[in-house]
């Protein structure tokens, strides 16, 4: 397959996989933001939270000036001059469909531009009308409509690789992010007599839910969230599908089917990093200090990301 | 002046030809308020698969839809026959032309063509010079446009060697017919057209001296007004569509940019003109080429579909010469007509010009797509007299001819059906046999009394119907 | 004259080059006025040698591994023969009737022309447009660059030898005249110029002549020809294309003396 054709599948499914993540960090800032906040703040703190994590809050005070809810909320989700926004990834993510039409099924791309047209209808109603927890509920919705419609029509071949490959590379670093950010703004476990365990519980919960985890958190652990047992689930756990280590899986599985010689550096740190979290236990990533071990990995991932799209992507 | 038309289905008394009766019959049954509904599907089908075309000079890049007309243009089989003849010979003819003009350019010492007006015209490329190409053959695609006079009898209005474009209209009016009107083609025998993309990747195989080349499509890009037809092809066709980017030269060999690494390329059907093709050698500028392209094509490594420098062939200052070429190369008569041509860079005829520019058409021997042109008999006295200044400023640049009548198709219109006139491109491909698929594309200009048929000006097309009389 | 050419050009690059293609024409080839007795390049990696369109000799360098500089280097020998007049040749000269955007003749050009010669066509005719051209493009380094055309160069009445023989052969098409750009090297005893040079030549009495408007001589006894072509862009020793690299600083060294014939043969 050409490199050209690769890239837009590439970027296509990252930037719809980028969308959707960014309506469950919407989502579960959101719902934090409603509940009682100890006497810190008015929930603002935690709207900015979405934005400090895509880096994008700079741009937003410059343009907007002091934190303001609604304005942080259509300026993450629906301006179409911010580039990371929700909007915005959906726009790129039509345009690569666009570009290999010939190379998706009529089922997707009519699927990938009917969520095109509607994000342009939702914009024009603006997102209070429509709803905030309405609006994520749709865009994961239509995310999961398009997974449906690529695992249910698209033969098994390069392009379905690529996608794979956009979908996890995408998701590795949003999983990664996400628990580095809910970490950071918790702080480290405190005693359980320390009088706030029900913020924590809430925190945990929510990143839980952000990443469609609760009821495997609840089936595996059966207990209150806690650092150790949150950072295993999302980083170690082979069986959650948003955990680290599923998206390593199958990134490691698709780079290994690619065809040619010219992949053998991104096939090669696939499949350490694979490795790395295969034989690695939480001790000894809380040993090393979560948020040192998170961003080291993100920076991992940064790389592999590299080398896919010098391995197979790079036209010009 | 009256002027008499042919009309592609009715004789001058009103009569309906023989090969339109199964037609005007189906015509006739069916209701008017059925056709509109089909025809408002056919937009609405024609729109959902993105069959468009690009303006050019239009900044928005809108795509637009051509308009289609579901009354078809039928060409009777032995009538047709005559037609397929004439193309084959004179691309033959052409072909043969230009294998002479890179080698002994024996025709110029013959006499028959000036040597100046070969040599020192844009279309010539001195990179061609001596180069010798696999089957002799420059022009693998070509499209031949043809109108027919008050008379009915078939001229030939200019060749297109470069990068003919409108086969994707071609077929996709037919499948749209078939899928609107299946009743037609079971009323009567209509001749296919549907494996003329085999025939394409035939020929484009067949143009290489490997045994099973790489192919590939290589399109300016999503922004080019003919963008859908690249794809299209391509995809009928089962290669790669490339843009230049995805292309790039290593000693002396083209390769692709691929997952699995570099692909060598062996055929390169390019829908890219000469000039854009190597920014190192043509233009500059051009971001939409392959840089070393023109060095490794000469080292005979890759071949270019059709090959460089067939634009001196089908230029306007070349045209008086076909039939000439025909009788010099394969020693026949010309079996198609051209249209009689005035020469502006002879002063007489350049003076005859002059003395009738409100009957004539003059055409920029170098213009395409019918923006550098006077209609004499439609123009007004302001256009009339910019031309005459333009004439008499650089007359070597233009050619004039008699105002045809073209032939007439009966069209749906805004107030029902009435005729329009039409031509006909025939695609011709060049490979181990020349062949032609039986029809072509027809082109209708929708505006009544229009003889401009461009679908940059508003023309339409119609399905071509080959029908066995 | 027997002059030794040593020429090296290096190319260094701010970033990396992922790769890079050059069409390179710096070869010399033997024709009636100058005879190669030796010629070598030095370049990064072999490369087979072809002709081009306009029968120069032509090396495509295709570099696809990442690099940071690029050295091409030539060194060779040519024997010049001073007392030629002109050169003839095969091709036919109405190719280069032909006008490209850098050669293109506007109004003033047309008029400049048709004023010096009015219906005159001869040798004599083209010296006078090559001294009058002289006087009116001055000589003057970085005023104009490789994408001046003749028009734009006539117009501010500036430029270098590449501006003044586009200039020439603009007016002498313009008159029906075949001209074409040669680019080659040049002898010189002063530092003025540079080694590097450009000059016309124009189709007249069956035969190819020289015109240096740059230095007023219609006849190439210190020049060495590298190739011909309609411009510029047609005939200059490098053109190249690369992908990375940033900015690109370019340093030539060229040497271009006489040689005794003795001194070679000990």
């Amino acid at each position: 397959m050409l490199s050209r054709t690769a890239s837009d599948l590439y970027w296509m499914s990252r930037y719809l996989e980028r969308a959707e993540n960014l309506a469950r960090m919407l989502e579960v800032s959101y719902s934090l933001s409603l509940m009682p906040q100890d006497g810190r703040g008015n929930g603002l703190e935690e709207l900015a939270l979405p934005l400090l994590i895509t880096g994008t809050l700079d741009e937003y005070l410059e343009r907007h000036g002091p934190l303001h809810a609604e304005r942080m909320l259509h300026f993450f989700a629906l301006d179409a001059n911010n580039p990371a926004s929700i909007y915005c990834c959906l726009q790129a993510a039509r345009t690569n469909a666009h570009a290999v039409r010939g190379r998706i099924t009529a089922d997707m791309w009519e699927n990938i531009n009917a969520t095109w047209l509607e994000v342009r209808g939702i914009a024009e109603q603006g997102l209070g009308r429509y709803g905030i927890s309405r609006f994520c509920e749709w865009a994961k919705e239509r995310n999961h409509l398009f997974r449906g419609a690529t695992f249910g029509t698209i033969m098994r071949g390069d392009p379905y690789r690529f996608i794979r490959l956009g979908t996890f590379i995408e998701r590795a670093d949003n999983t990664l992010r996400l628990l580095d950010a809910r970490y950071e703004m918790l702080g480290e476990d405190i005693d359980e007599n320390d009088g706030r365990p029900a913020r924590s519980y809430y925190q945990w919960t929510a990143l839980l839910r952000a990443l469609s985890s609760f009821e495997a958190f609840a089936e595996i652990y059966r207990g209150s969230p806690n650092t150790r047992k949150v950072a295993e689930l999302l980083l170690l756990r082979a069986e959650v599908p948003r955990s680290l280590r599923s998206c390593m899986d199958e990134l490691n599985l698709m780079l290994a089917s690619l065809p040619g010689e010219n992949g053998r550096p991104a096939q090669r740190l696939a499949a350490e990093l694979e490795a790395r979290l295969r034989y690695t236990s939480i001790n000894e990533v809380l040993d090393e200090g979560l948020h040192g071990w998170l961003t080291d990995f993100i920076l991992l991932v940064r790389q592999l990301g590299q080398a896919i799209q010098t391995s197979y992507l790079e036209v010009a | 002046m009256t002027r008499t038309f042919y009309d592609e289905m009715y004789l001058a008394n009103g009569e309906c030809r023989p090969h339109y009766r199964e037609f005007a019959r189906w015509l006739a049954d069916t209701p008017d308020e059925l056709l509109a509904q089909r025809r408002r599907e056919a937009d609405l089908l024609f729109h959902r698969a993105g069959i468009t075309f690009t303006l050019y000079g239009d900044d928005q890049g809108t795509e637009r839809l051509i308009p289609f007309d579901i009354i078809p243009r039928s060409i009777p089989a032995s009538e047709w026959r005559v037609v397929e003849r004439g193309c084959i010979q004179r691309v033959q003819a052409l072909n043969m032309f230009l294998a002479d003009l890179y080698h002994d350019q024996r025709i110029i010492k013959a006499g028959i063509i000036p040597a100046e007006q070969v040599l020192a015209n844009e279309g010539y490329q001195l990179a061609m010079q001596g180069l010798n190409l696999h089957r002799d053959l420059y022009a693998h695609i070509s499209g031949v446009d043809l109108v027919r006079d008050g008379d009915g009898s078939y001229y030939v209005l200019e060749d297109n060697l470069r990068t003919p474009s409108g086969v994707s209209y071609m077929l996709e009016d037919r499948k749209m017919m078939m899928r609107l009107f299946p009743e037609l083609f079971a009323a009567q025998r209509v001749l296919p057209i549907d494996h003329y993309p085999s025939l394409l990747l035939d020929t484009l195989k067949s143009s290489s001296p490997l045994d099973n080349p790489t192919v590939v499509v290589l399109t300016p890009g999503r922004y080019n007004s003919a963008y859908f037809e690249h794809a299209f092809l391509a995809r009928e066709m089962g290669v790669e569509l490339v843009e230049g980017a995805d292309l790039f030269v290593r000693d002396d060999k083209v390769f692709m940019r691929t997952t699995a690494g570099a692909k060598p390329v062996d055929v390169i059907y390019r829908r890219l003109d000469d000039a854009f093709l190597d920014p190192l050698a043509f233009n500059p500028d051009s971001m939409l080429g392959v840089p070393g392209l023109l060095s490794t094509y000469r080292s005979g490594n890759v071949v270019l579909a059709n090959a460089i420098g067939t634009g001196v062939a089908d230029d306007k200052s070349i045209y008086p010469y076909v039939g000439e070429m025909i009788r010099f190369y394969l020693d026949e008569e010309p079996i198609l007509k051209n249209v009689p041509t005035f020469q502006c860079r002879k002063a007489v005829e350049l003076q005859h010009v002059l003395a009738n520019l409100e009957h004539l058409v003059v055409k920029e021997t170098q213009g395409s797509g019918g923006y550098g042109m006077l209609v004499g008999p439609a123009a007004s006295k302001a256009e009339i007299e910019n031309f005459r200044a333009r004439l008499i400023a650089r007359p070597e640049a233009y050619i004039a001819q008699p105002t045809l009548c073209l032939s007439t198709c009966p069209t749906f219109v805004e107030n029902g059906i009435a005729p329009r006139h039409i031509d006909l491109r025939p695609f011709v491909l060049s490979g181990k046999d020349t062949r032609v698929v039986p029809g072509g594309l027809t082109r209708v200009a929708l505006r009544e009394g229009s003889l401009v048929v461009n679908s940059s000006q508003g023309g339409g097309t119609k399905d071509t119907w080959v029908v066995e009389d | 004259m027997r002059l030794s050419i040593s020429h090296d050009t290096t190319y260094h690059y701010e970033d990396q080059v992922r790769n890079s293609i050059q069409y390179l024409r710096m070869t010399p080839h033997d024709s009636e006025r100058q005879q190669v007795i030796s010629w070598e390049l030095n370049l990064p990696r072999p490369v087979r040698a072809q002709v081009d369109p306009y029968g120069n000799i032509l090396h495509v360098l295709t570099m696809d591994e990442p690099h940071e500089s690029i050295i091409l280097g030539a060194r060779g020998q040519v024997e010049i023969d001073e007392q030629r007049e002109c050169e003839h040749e095969d091709q036919s000269p109405l190719p280069f009737l032909r006008t490209t955007r850098l050669t293109e003749a506007d109004q003033a050009l047309r008029e400049f022309a048709q004023t010096e010669c009015a219906s005159r066509r001869d040798r004599s005719c083209m010296i006078d447009l090559m001294n009058r051209l002289n006087a009116h493009i001055r000589y003057q380094p970085d005023v104009t660059d490789v994408k001046t055309s003749a028009a734009e160069a006539f117009a501010s009445g500036k430029g270098v030898c590449q501006d003044q023989t586009h200039a020439f052969i603009a007016c002498a098409r313009s008159l029906g005249v075949p001209a074409r750009y040669v680019s080659g090297y040049l002898y010189t005893d002063s530092s003025d110029h540079l080694a590097s040079h450009a000059w016309a030549e124009a189709w007249l009495d069956g035969a190819w002549y020289s015109f240096d408007v740059t230095n007023c001589l219609t006849r190439a006894e210190r020049h060495l020809k590298l190739a011909v072509g309609l411009d510029y862009l047609d005939a200059c020793p490098v053109r190249g294309m690369r992908r990375g690299g940033g900015v690109e600083q370019m340093h030539a060294h060229v040497e271009v003396s006489p040689t005794r014939v003795q001194v070679q043969q000990q």
